[in-house]
């Protein structure tokens, strides 16, 4: 069963001889469950590719479909709220409101949808997570590694079709990121969650099930 | 109670459901929106249960396809060597005999491995033995693992090599772990070139313990590391050796059920490194 799907999707920034492809044709799919690394350098169009599979921004032609939904038919509000519920972020910089601890942080999508968090499973992602003990500090009391495991709770909980993490370890140390990577890992095992994660880094890519390379807006063959 | 539009929309919803095609109509901050997302949501949990279902049928399927011709070919090689013998011991050569005699111990031995292998197997899958990890020394796994693959690695003239376990801990169980960890290190033996090294370094993570193999084997094509932690399969490449495709399968459902995670990086022609990932705490 495919979770995402993209058909030749394109994204053209600027006319004439400043064109500039960011995307050319991108085609692929991801199945539910799947734990997906997209790789490609600087510029090569992966940061395009990430909005918009998560719907930040639109194509020039093409289609993007999440959970059966091509997403060039919702209107700007609905595709707001669509995102809240479908999809589940993990930035580099983590975008924790530092006003809130830890718990509210985690459940602010839900609560923000009007539902009331599934107490049960949040304490098995924060016991997996191994963050059970910081749930009443603030986000600036948290190492950057904790910082990032609080997103990825926050994404999980919600239980979203899909996790888009766009370059998760960007900000982390190398020690700090396998430990990251792990959880990532296993919660994509343990949850049957479906991710899609964006790097630059080879040596992160390799822990997917399945790696996609992108190189000057395509997707590149492998033989 | 209701009004007759959300009565009208919600019996849509259940028809659109039994035939297989419900979509959602609208994404807002209304109530039966909500309850649409939920509603998809549970319709395509279910559906991936089906899925697996289907899934696992066709594996046990294949499963018994699989296991009666694995057990097929020794069973007929022990039954032909036996009538040889039989034949052979009216003649009365010794030699002959005695060679014989070898070839049945090989393939019982053969047939042994199998049969143990899939016991294994089995009962992990069931849940009739339950991993139980502890926190303890990772040393004692290290011990057992290299002297199971010494005599292996001796006949290929390898040398097996580990630095400073006893500094280390884990959340493992030792009887299960020894069993995920042999095999890759039997592995490691078997796909390297005699005269070679492997090694096995161990690196310590705030999470995770991480324990890993490096081999300067034939590697492995990136396409193909994730089919290799599949049931039964074996890479054309190495069609030649001896295995039945289990060991790996087996390792991986092994260190996933104490919450930890193998990653493989590889290149072909130089070499090949497990990473076995077991986390430090309960």
């Amino acid at each position: 069963m495919s979770i995402l799907k993209t058909d030749e999707l394109k994204k053209y920034y600027g006319t004439g001889e400043n064109q500039v492809r960011a995307l050319d044709g991108v085609s692929f799919q991801v199945e539910k469950g799947e734990f997906v690394s997209v790789v490609g350098t600087s510029g090569s169009g992966k940061s395009t590719l990430l909005h918009m599979l998560g719907g930040l921004d639109r194509p020039t032609s093409g289609m993007v479909s999440i959970d059966g939904q091509d997403l060039s038919e919702l209107k700007d509000d609905a595709l707001c709220i669509f995102r809240r519920r479908k999809i589940g972020f993990v930035f580099q910089n983590y975008n924790l409101v530092p006003s809130l601890n830890v718990y509210e942080n985690i459940v602010l999508p839900v609560q923000l949808d009007g539902r009331v968090p599934d107490e049960a499973f949040l304490k098995t992602i924060v016991d997996t997570l191994g963050i059970s003990e910081k749930l009443n500090s603030l986000p600036n009391n948290l190492s950057g590694g904790q910082q990032q495991r609080v997103a990825i709770a926050r994404a999980l909980v919600s239980k979203p079709a899909i996790i888009l993490a766009d370059e998760p370890t960007g900000n982390l140390d190398s020690r700090t990121s396998q430990d990251v990577l792990g959880l990532l890992k296993i919660s994509s095992n343990k949850f049957a969650q479906t991710i899609v994660m964006i790097t630059h880094d080879e040596e992160i890519a390799q822990l997917a099930d399945r790696i996609v390379r992108i190189e000057d807006g395509k997707i590149l063959a492998r033989e | 109670m209701f009004g007759n539009r959300v009565l009208d929309r919600l019996d849509q919803m259940l028809e659109e459901a039994l035939n297989g095609e419900f979509k959602e109509s609208s994404y807002d901050e209304s109530k039966i929106s909500r309850l649409e997302t939920k509603w998809k949501q549970y319709l395509s949990t279910s559906c991936l249960l089906k899925e697996n279902l289907e899934k696992e049928k066709k594996n046990i399927k294949g499963l018994v396809s699989d296991i009666s011709h694995q057990t097929k070919t020794p069973m007929t090689n022990i039954r032909m060597y036996a009538q040889l013998l039989e034949e052979s011991l009216e003649n009365g050569e010794p030699e002959q005999n005695r060679r014989l005699v070898q070839e049945i111990v090989r393939q019982t031995d053969r047939l042994d491995f199998l049969i143990q292998s899939l016991t294994k197997m089995s009962r992990l899958e069931t849940n009739v033995v339950e991993v139980k990890p502890v926190m303890q020394e990772v040393e004692p796994l290290i011990a057992e693992v290299v002297g199971g693959a010494q005599s292996k690695a001796r006949e290929k003239e390898i040398t097996i090599s580990c630095e400073n376990a006893e500094l280390y801990k884990a959340y493992y169980d030792l009887k299960w772990t020894k069993e995920a960890l042999g095999n890759i290190v039997d592995n490691a033996v078997k796909y390297s070139p005699s005269g070679s090294k492997v090694t096995i370094s161990i690196r310590e993570y705030e999470l995770y313990l991480d324990i890993c193999v490096q081999d300067h084997g034939i590697g492995i094509r990136e396409e193909e590391i994730p089919k290799i932690f599949g049931r039964f399969y074996r890479s054309e490449e190495v069609h030649q050796e001896e295995g039945v495709g289990i060991g790996l399968y087996l390792a991986r459902e092994i260190v996933r059920k104490q919450d930890g995670y193998i990653k493989v990086v590889s290149t072909p022609g130089e070499g090949t490194e497990f990473h076995v990932f077991f986390r430090k705490n309960a």
